[in-house]
């Protein structure tokens, strides 16, 4: 029993043992516990402590550097962790710590966005121009012209302008709009402040500044506000200056400053983080509606020809960006930024097609009252064809707007007589960077009705002149013109080979007509077996004696020298082809009559000889009339 | 893209149905197109006045009732049912305007007046579109305020850190919202009406040097928050454009009465005063005087009397506001206006522990503005994308109208 019962007590006294063991355990745990309370409460006094001295503070913590701004955010991120920590625990009596912890938590959360804030402010570089200026003063100085004249108006030589040749060939350029030192103490304020709760205070503070920066971007450009209705009073001057300017800003302003506003955000908020991008949108959705309301106003406005190179830039803009817009807003925040993009770039588009046809029609309906003096070259001839010229700089965009919309406009065009031909066909294949043969079709056939309209105007304008000789000059005058200038130029890939044949044809063809109407009388004078070209003037001459032809010669010569000295070839090698042939076909019939009655023949019926003639001959078409009577009556 | 389309197209097919069964548009066919045209305006803007579920206009900001109104009169979903109003009036009126018609009716006497006026009257709502949409972004910002407050005062346990956040976003709000138009022009820098570059600029320099300062802290962002995003244009202004829009603006008379002047004359009602609601809704450049501007047709027009009525409401509630000057008279609007005012009074008068009756009240108040931020949150954006639509439809209509006076004169051209 003894034993057992010693057995028993030992148990009792290991049991005893055990208990008292585990209670110790229990409570030391207890102690454990209470210590760690004791430290949370500690640290949470430490760091509130830190974050409220710090308060007191007004300098700016980071104006410290990088290093005290990182203790500041350890404290407030142990904050954070210790604030979890209590959360964690449901003891009812840590409310009181865990509100407190809060309050501080607020205040640190107030005093970053302050230093968020500054560091945005002050570390904000300039947008210098010089930064990424190379490819844009190509572009600018291409654009440079004279005033545009209206339509028809006089000397619009001025109208050539080669636009950059740089296009389409984008180059991504992304510049610092903060000091790059700056971006990783941003980036460890933002991610504290998102990691608190603060992510709207956080978006409101950087989009408030980057737009402020943007602002003062659009303003080194000049960027005006402008309603619709503003754009839609604009003369054309005013509103020409504010094209030039747009493209200039919406190049800059996509090509580098989106991008590189882009990249600050990711850099400050991360690549997937949808702040950075909400930031973005946020930024510069307000500028960017602005510039395309400007598009918008423009495509809007009255479809004057003159503006066609201006609208064509700006849908060749827009059309060149269209992938880098496409990049920056492709997610939802910004997805109506590309929308309203595209709708405006459609409608520039509509609106440069709308405009070209609306230049055809004009050239149509252009109707002179009076014969332009000298037969020269008429503005309008000038006009169009240096219009075609300039639009060659837009080829690309122009054909493929033509393009687009043709299968209507062949039903009210019909097609030029001289339409495509295969052997221009493969001449384009041959010209440099074509890469289809067939790369202007739609433009090369609109251009060849324009040439048609321009003629048949010309042909019009032509049946004004009472004077036959005056007609063919003028016809000559302009249709050369007209073949020289697309011979000259880029035009001469649109009209290709067969149509200036057929155009040199016809100024050739009116050149002989000229010789036949103005010399054939004349002459008709010196020919005595007078079998017969002649007609009119010379019918009465049949029976005429030599002298009476010498005067009857002298007479029609002096009446021709005197008008088309008045008229005007002012292209000097055709001035000079005109006159050799005139005075290849006077000369010879004069030398051969003169010599044949000089002796028979009184002086005084004599009153030019060949180099005499020769030399007058050279005054034709100088466009300075002249009379022979007093110089040469002697 | 365009969702008013589909209901566009099957009305034109169903109204050039019936022209082409009368081969010739005799008189009787456009006497009763015009008869139903005027109903649909009637029945469309009734339906506007007093909505199914009507609900009287509470003035109790706590209570349910005012929550579930969802759309009274100027709220975000009445506006937009407003601007489908406007499509639908707009796409039927075009329909009787130019459907199966000899184009050059529409550039003889009176139309060669008639219709320039109307398509001056249509680009100066395009810039109103466009003032309205910035509005709105402005509208997009006291939403986010607002839910900084929310998200503050929704903390549990709510303590003295989270109510001086809630305090802090609500003082903005309530500031932003009770700007007058000048005001925030001058105050805020932000280019509006007289609000050239050169006050933005000393007002960016002056952020720059002043960054530091304790000045910046509290409330002095409104100003910047609201930035430059509303500005149209220099000198731009709601209320004149307004105004010019409907100077010229008179019912036709005599034989007039009868024919096309009366539908341009409804359309153009509509679209002025369309406009009108709309720069009263939101914040809008230099507005002053607008509650007053706008002449009602007369009265005893039966299609009017809706949008009549409608008028009154909104300008009796606008006069109000005016005195004390408001951002914008949107239901939402006004009613975050009331709640951050009292949310600032118990932020104020916050002591934790709060006051259990005060505290009840506050969370009340903070659903009910978690409500409101959620609305706004779904209906800001498709109402600026509506607003983006009648833009676009105000575009073509007119380049459709243009279209056919440009065929009308060569039509006419031979004859001259």
């Amino acid at each position: 029993m003894g034993e057992f019962e010693v057995d028993g007590e030992e148990k009792l006294i290991v049991a005893a043992e055990y208990l008292i063991k585990e209670l110790r355990s229990v409570i030391s745990e207890d102690r454990d516990e209470e210590d760690e309370i004791d430290e949370v409460e500690q640290r949470l006094n430490v760091v509130s402590e830190k974050i409220m001295t710090r308060d007191v503070d007004e300098s700016m913590i980071w104006d410290f550097g990088s290093d005290e701004g990182n203790l500041y955010l350890d404290a407030v991120n142990e904050l954070r962790s210790l604030i979890d920590r209590i959360d964690g625990s449901s003891n009812g009596t840590e409310k009181l710590s865990l509100r407190k912890a809060h309050d501080v938590l607020q205040t640190a959360m107030a005093r970053l966005e302050e230093e968020f804030k500054h560091l945005l402010v002050e570390n904000r570089l300039p947008f210098e121009l010089e930064h990424s200026s190379f490819r844009s003063i190509e572009a600018d100085h291409g654009v440079e012209e004279g005033s545009v004249a209206s339509f028809g108006a006089a000397s619009t030589e001025d109208l050539i302008l080669g636009s950059s040749n740089s296009r389409r060939n984008s180059v991504e350029i992304v510049v610092d709009l903060i000091n790059p030192d700056v971006i990783s103490d941003l980036k460890n304020i933002a991610d504290t402040m998102i990691a608190s709760g603060y992510d709207r205070e956080c978006i409101q503070v950087c989009t408030m500044v980057r737009k402020d920066a943007l602002d003062e971007f659009l303003y080194n450009y000049e960027v005006e506000k402008l309603s619709i209705e503003d754009v839609l009073k604009m003369d054309w001057a005013t509103l020409n200056t504010n094209i030039k300017k747009w493209v200039r800003v919406m190049r800059k302003l996509v090509q580098i400053y989106l991008l590189s506003e882009k990249s600050l955000g990711n850099q400050i908020f991360g690549e997937l983080n949808e702040i950075g991008l909400i930031c973005f949108v946020d930024t510069v959705k307000a500028p960017m509606m602005l510039l395309l309301n400007f598009g918008e106003a423009v495509s809007l406005g009255p479809r004057q020809p003159e503006k066609l190179l201006r609208i064509l830039e700006m849908y060749e803009l827009a059309s060149e960006l269209l992938p880098e817009i496409d990049a920056l807003f492709t997610d939802h925040p910004g997805s109506s930024v590309k929308s309203e993009y595209r709708e405006v770039m459609r409608r520039l588009g509509d609106c440069a097609r709308a405009t070209f046809l609306e230049f055809k029609s004009k050239i149509a309906s252009d109707v002179s009252s009076h014969p332009f003096p000298g037969g020269a070259i008429h503005p309008l001839t000038n006009y169009v064809m240096n219009y075609l010229m300039a639009l060659t700089d837009y080829s690309y965009t122009l054909n493929s707007l033509l393009m687009e919309h043709d299968d209507v406009e062949d039903l009210t065009i019909p097609p030029s007589p001289d339409i495509i031909n295969p052997v221009m066909v493969e001449e384009e294949s041959t010209y440099e960077n074509s890469s289809s043969p067939e790369k202007f079709l739609a433009m090369t056939r609109h251009f060849y009705t324009i040439t048609s309209v321009l003629e048949a105007n010309l042909q019009e304008k032509s049946k004004l002149y009472r004077d036959v000789s005056l007609r063919h000059i003028f016809l000559l005058n302009n249709i050369h013109y007209m073949s020289r200038k697309v011979l000259k130029s880029e035009l001469r890939h649109i009209f290709g080979d067969k149509w200036n044949r057929k155009h040199t044809w016809k100024f050739q063809q009116q050149a002989t007509e000229y010789e036949r109407a103005t010399w054939l009388p004349v002459l008709s004078f010196l020919k005595e077996d007078s079998s017969g070209s002649g007609s009119g003037s010379g019918s009465g001459s049949r029976n005429l004696r030599p002298r009476e032809r010498f005067q009857g010669f002298n007479t029609a010569f002096e009446e021709v020298y005197k008008t088309q000295t008045g008229w005007l070839i002012s292209d000097e090698s055709l001035r000079e082809d005109v006159r050799t042939k005139a005075s290849m076909w006077v000369i010879q019939a004069y030398w051969t009559f003169y010599s044949r009655h000089k002796n028979s023949v009184g002086d005084r019926y004599i009153k030019y000889s060949t180099d005499d003639l020769e030399k007058l001959l050279l005054d034709l078409f100088a466009g300075s009339s002249k009379s022979l009577n007093n110089s040469y009556r002697r | 893209m365009r969702p008013a389309q589909d209901n566009q197209g099957s009305f034109l097919g169903r109204i050039s149905i019936r022209r082409n069964q009368f081969v010739d548009v005799n008189n009787e066919q456009e006497q009763e197109d015009l008869e139903l045209f005027q109903k649909h305006i009637a029945d469309r803007f009734t339906e506007l006045l007093s909505p199914p579920s009507q609900q009287p206009p509470s003035d109790e900001t706590n209570t349910v009732a005012s929550v579930a109104a969802t759309d009274q009169i100027m709220s975000v979903t009445w506006l937009r049912k407003l601007m489908d109003v406007f499509l639908c009036c707009e796409a039927e009126f075009k329909a009787i305007l130019l459907m199966g018609r000899d184009p050059t009716q529409i550039s003889k006497p009176p139309f060669d007046r008639l219709v320039p006026e109307m398509l001056d009257r249509s680009i100066k709502a395009l810039d109103i579109c466009t003032a309205v949409v910035n509005g709105i972004d402005s509208v997009r910002h006291y939403q986010r305020l607002a839910e900084i407050a929310v998200a503050a005062l929704e903390q549990r346990p709510l303590g003295d850190g989270n109510v001086r956040r809630a305090k802090r976003a609500l003082a903005n709000l309530v500031v932003a919202l009770s700007l007058e138009d000048k005001e925030n022009v001058s105050g805020g820098g932000g280019g509006g009406g007289g609000g050239n570059k050169t006050t933005e600029r000393s007002w960016s320099f002056g952020r720059r040097s002043g960054g530091s300062s304790a000045a910046s802290k509290g409330g002095a962002t409104i100003g910047q928050l609201k930035s430059s995003s509303w500005s149209v244009g220099r000198n731009w202004s709601a209320a004149k454009q307004i105004h010019a829009m409907a100077t010229n603006l008179t019912p036709p008379r005599g034989n007039e009465a009868a024919g096309l002047p009366q539908p341009m004359f409804i359309m153009s009602t509509v679209l002025v005063f369309v406009m009108w609601v709309l720069t009263a809704a939101v914040p809008c450049q230099e507005r002053s005087g607008l509650a007053n501007h706008l002449p009602v047709p007369p009265k005893h027009l039966n299609w009017a009397q809706s949008l009549i009525g409608i008028h009154e409401k909104i300008g009796d509630e606008w006069k109000k506001k005016e005195k004390k000057g408001s951002a914008g008279l949107m239901e939402e609007m006004t009613r975050m206006e009331k709640l951050g005012h009292s949310l600032i009074e118990f932020a104020d008068g916050f002591h934790y522990p709060a006051e259990k009756d005060a505290a009840e009240s506050a969370t009340a108040q903070v659903a009910e503005m978690a409500e409101i931020c959620r609305r706004m949150e779904e209906e800001l954006v498709p109402l600026q994308q509506q607003i983006r639509e009648v833009f676009h439809r105000i575009v073509r209509s007119r380049a459709e109208i243009l279209e056919v006076l440009e065929q009308a004169g060569k039509l006419s051209a031979p004859v001259v």
